[in-house]
C-alpha cells in the first residue's frame, strides 16, 4: 500500500514535465528535399521527424529470439520523390564488425512491401505471391568498404597460413587461371552467392515471400553508410522509393535489428511490425 | 516435428521433417584398431578441398586422441553435459536425442563453438600435462590407454544441420544420401555450426557462408572412394552404401560389418541423427567408455573383432580395406582370397588373407656373404 501511494507521488509529480514533451511520432513521416544526404551525420536529418521503433523479439518462427537485445531504434526519412533515405540508430556499446565461427555481426535493415495495398502482407517477411523488399546493412560490409582488407589476419591477426595453392609461383597473379584456381577453393563465390566480396556499398538488396524465403535482389540500387556514434550505431540507408508513393499515399515500413554480441542472425533478431510511412512536402 | 524411425536407438523419434531415406546411402566403416593417426587423411582432404581463405582453420576430415583431443574443442562433451547422459534399455534407448531434447526457439540442442575452439586441432593431445619424476607411470582418471578417432561428417539420415536451416539451404542427395550445403542459398547463419552435434559444418569468414564435408561425392558419382579413404596409410577405411537393417545383404561390406557382424557401430548414437561413419571400436579401451561413444554394442563389437581370426568371412572383409580405390559394394570370399566387385558387378581387386612368407637366410650361399638389414 505505502509503495503504490509512492508510485502515485511520483505519477503527479511527471505530469509538469510529460505535458511539456511533444507526442510522439505515430508514423515514420519522411520529408521532401531536393537532395539527400550522403552520410547519416549529416545536418540535413535535423530537419526530420524522428519516430521511435520500440523493437520485439522474433519470437514467431523458429529459430526464434528467447531474449530481448535492442529495445528501439530512432528513424529519421528523407526523400527526393524518386529516393527514400532513411537514418537508423540505436544504442550498441560494443562493436561486432568481425565474422568467424561463434562470432555475430550487428546490422540492421528495412523492410517495404513491394505493392502499395491498404493490407500489407504479413510483416515478417510477407507472404507468398505478396512480395517485401529489403535492404540490409552489416557493420563487417561496412568495415572492409572503410578500408579494412578481405583477408584472414584483418580477422585473427595471428592466423598462420603457410600457402594459397593459387599463389603458387607458376600462377600468374590476377590471372584467369589464378582467379579459377583461387574459385575452387571458394564454393560460396564460385556459384555466384552475393554474401562475398568484394562489395560496392555496405547494404545488400533482398525480396521475400515469407520466412525462409530471403533473396538477392541485385537490382535493387541501395546504397549505406554506417557510422559510429557515442555508444552505438547510425546508419543511412537510400534505396528506389516505392513505385507509386506520394504525399497522400501512405505505405507501410518495417525495421530489424541484429546485435552481434548477442549472437543474433537470421530469424534472431529484434524487430518491429508494420510501421506507417508518409511523405510530407517541405512548407514553402 | 514429425516421427521418424531411427534404428539405430531401436525405435520412432521427433525430427523436423518426415522420414524420407535416399535410394542409397553412402556410407563408411572405420577401424579405429588400425589407425596410426598419421594425418593423412587430414592434409589429403586439406589439399583437394580447404586450401582457400576463410578455410585455414576448416579440418572437414580430423583425427584426435581420445579421450583427450577434441576439434574443435570439447565437442562431444560439451553436447553429452546437456543431454545430460541418456539411458539405454538393451538396444533401445530410453533418454532424449537433441531433436526432441530442443529447447524453446530452437528446433535441435546444440551449442556454438567459439573461433579458439578450432584453433588448436591435435595441440598437446597426445602431452604429459605434468612433471614425470623417474618411474613415473601414467596416473589419471583413465588408465594408460588412448586411441585415435578419424572424422569425418557422418551425412546423417536424420542430420540435424539440416533440420536447423530456417533456408533450407542444406540437403540430402536422393541418389546417394550424401548432405550438402547449397552454397548459393546459404546466407551463414551458422544455425548448421550449432545444430551438427560432430561439429562438421564450419563457417568460413571469408565467403560468409558454411562449408562441409562433400563425401567427394564427384569421385563417388564415378565409383571411387573419397580422397581421406584412398590415401590412408592404415587402410583403415571402406566406404560404401548401407541398407535398412530389415534389407541387409550378407555380400555388401557395410551391411555385413553393420548389420550382420554388428561389429562397427556409430558415433553416438544417443544423439539421433543416424549417423553413417561406422567403427570399429577399439579393442583395448574399457568398455565403460567406448559403450558411451559407441552404444550398447560395443562389448560384442570387441568380442567379434578379437574372434576375427576364427571367422574367415570376417577376417576376409577386413582384408579388403584399403586394397582398391574403387567402391566395392560387394564382396566375396573365395578360399583365402577374398574379392571387391564394383557396382557393375566387375571384380576390382583380388587380395589373398594370408600374404605368402618368404623367409630369407641371413646367410648368403650364391655370394658366400652375410646378409644385413638396412636401416
Amino acid at each position: 500500500m505505502r509503495s503504490h501511494a509512492l508510485v502515485l507521488v511520483l505519477a503527479f509529480a511527471a505530469l509538469p514535465a510529460c505535458r511539456q514533451v511533444a507526442p510522439l511520432a505515430s508514423e515514420v513521416v519522411a520529408l521532401k528535399v531536393a537532395q539527400l544526404p550522403s552520410a547519416p551525420g549529416d545536418g540535413a536529418w535535423n530537419a526530420a521527424s524522428e519516430y521511435t521503433a520500440k523493437l520485439l523479439l522474433q519470437d514467431l518462427v523458429d529459430p526464434r529470439l528467447m531474449k530481448p537485445s535492442t529495445q528501439e531504434v530512432k528513424v529519421r526519412a528523407l526523400t527526393n520523390g524518386t529516393q527514400l533515405a532513411l537514418r537508423l540508430s540505436w544504442l550498441d556499446s560494443q562493436v561486432n564488425d568481425l565474422p568467424g565461427p561463434g562470432r555475430f555481426l550487428d546490422g540492421c535493415a528495412i523492410q517495404i512491401p513491394r505493392a502499395l495495398e491498404a493490407n500489407p502482407p504479413d510483416p515478417q517477411m510477407g507472404q507468398a505471391g505478396r512480395t517485401v523488399d529489403i535492404a540490409f546493412w552489416r557493420a563487417d560490409w561496412q568495415a572492409t568498404m572503410n578500408g579494412r582488407k578481405d583477408e584472414i589476419r584483418s580477422i585473427y591477426p595471428n592466423a598462420a597460413v603457410d600457402h594459397y595453392p593459387f599463389e603458387a609461383k607458376s600462377l600468374d597473379p590476377g590471372s584467369a587461371a589464378q582467379r579459377e584456381m583461387a574459385s575452387r577453393y571458394a564454393p560460396a563465390q564460385a556459384v555466384g552467392n552475393r554474401r562475398v566480396g568484394p562489395r560496392e556499398f555496405p547494404v545488400e538488396d533482398m525480396i521475400a515471400e515469407g520466412p525462409g524465403t530471403l533473396s538477392p535482389n541485385p537490382g535493387g540500387g541501395s546504397r549505406g553508410r554506417g557510422e559510429r556514434t557515442e555508444g552505438g550505431w547510425s546508419v543511412l540507408i537510400v534505396r528506389k522509393a516505392p513505385e507509386g508513393w506520394e504525399p497522400k499515399i501512405r505505405t507501410q515500413i518495417a525495421f530489424a535489428v541484429w546485435e552481434g554480441s548477442a549472437k543474433e542472425a537470421g530469424g534472431r533478431k529484434m524487430r518491429t511490425g508494420w510501421v506507417p510511412l508518409s511523405m510530407k512536402e517541405t512548407a514553402p | 516435428m514429425a516421427r521418424v524411425y531411427n534404428w539405430q536407438i531401436g525405435r520412432e523419434m521427433s525430427y523436423w521433417y518426415p522420414e524420407h531415406r535416399p535410394q542409397k546411402q553412402f556410407a563408411a566403416v572405420f577401424d579405429t584398431n588400425k589407425c596410426i593417426a598419421c594425418q593423412t587423411c587430414t592434409l589429403a582432404c586439406k589439399t583437394t578441398w580447404t586450401s582457400g581463405r576463410g578455410q585455414e582453420y576448416m579440418l572437414w576430415n580430423n583425427v584426435e586422441s581420445k579421450p583427450y583431443g577434441s576439434y574443435p574443442l570439447a565437442w562431444d562433451l560439451n553436447l553429452l553435459k546437456k543431454l545430460d547422459g541418456g539411458k539405454w534399455n538393451g538396444s533401445r534407448y530410453e533418454g532424449q536425442t537433441i531433436f526432441e531434447s530442443a529447447e524453446a526457439g530452437e528446433r535441435v540442442l546444440g551449442w556454438r563453438p567459439e573461433s579458439q575452439d578450432y584453433a588448436y586441432p591435435n595441440v598437446g593431445e597426445d602431452d604429459c600435462a605434468g612433471q614425470v619424476d623417474a618411474g613415473a607411470y601414467m596416473n589419471s582418471p583413465h588408465m594408460a590407454w588412448f586411441f585415435y578417432l578419424a572424422r569425418i561428417c557422418n551425412h546423417c539420415t536424420h542430420p540435424a544441420c539440416l533440420a536447423s536451416c530456417p533456408r533450407g539451404s542444406i540437403y540430402k542427395r536422393p541418389e546417394d544420401g550424401i548432405v550438402l550445403v547449397d552454397q548459393s542459398r546459404c546466407r551463414g547463419y551458422q544455425e548448421c555450426v550449432k545444430a551438427c552435434p560432430y561439429k562438421k559444418v564450419f563457417f568460413n569468414p571469408m565467403t560468409g557462408t558454411s562449408e562441409k564435408c562433400i563425401a567427394c561425392y564427384p569421385k563417388i558419382e564415378q565409383g571411387i572412394q573419397p580422397q581421406c579413404f584412398v590415401n590412408c596409410i592404415g587402410k583403415i577405411r571402406m566406404a560404401g552404401f548401407i541398407n535398412k537393417p530389415e534389407s541387409a545383404r550378407p555380400d555388401n561390406p557395410i551391411d555385413y560389418l553393420v548389420h550382420i557382424k554388428k561389429v562397427a557401430l556409430p558415433l553416438y548414437p544417443q544423439f539421433g541423427l543416424e549417423p553413417n561413419v561406422y567403427y570399429i571400436p577399439p579393442i583395448h579401451v574399457p568398455t565403460s567408455f567406448t559403450r558411451q561413444m559407441f552404444g550398447p554394442g560395443v562389448d560384442a563389437a570387441v568380442k567379434t573383432y578379437r574372434n576375427a581370426k576364427n571367422d574367415p568371412d570376417l577376417a576376409a572383409l577386413l582384408c579388403l580395406f584399403g586394397s582398391s580405390e574403387m567402391v566395392m559394394p560387394q564382396f566375396r570370399r573365395q578360399g583365402d582370397m577374398v574379392s571387391g566387385i564394383d557396382a557393375q558387378g566387375n571384380t576390382v581387386v583380388r587380395v589373398p588373407m594370408n600374404e605368402p612368407v618368404h623367409v630369407r637366410p641371413a646367410y648368403d650361399r650364391l655370394y658366400q656373404i652375410q646378409r644385413t638389414n638396412c636401416p
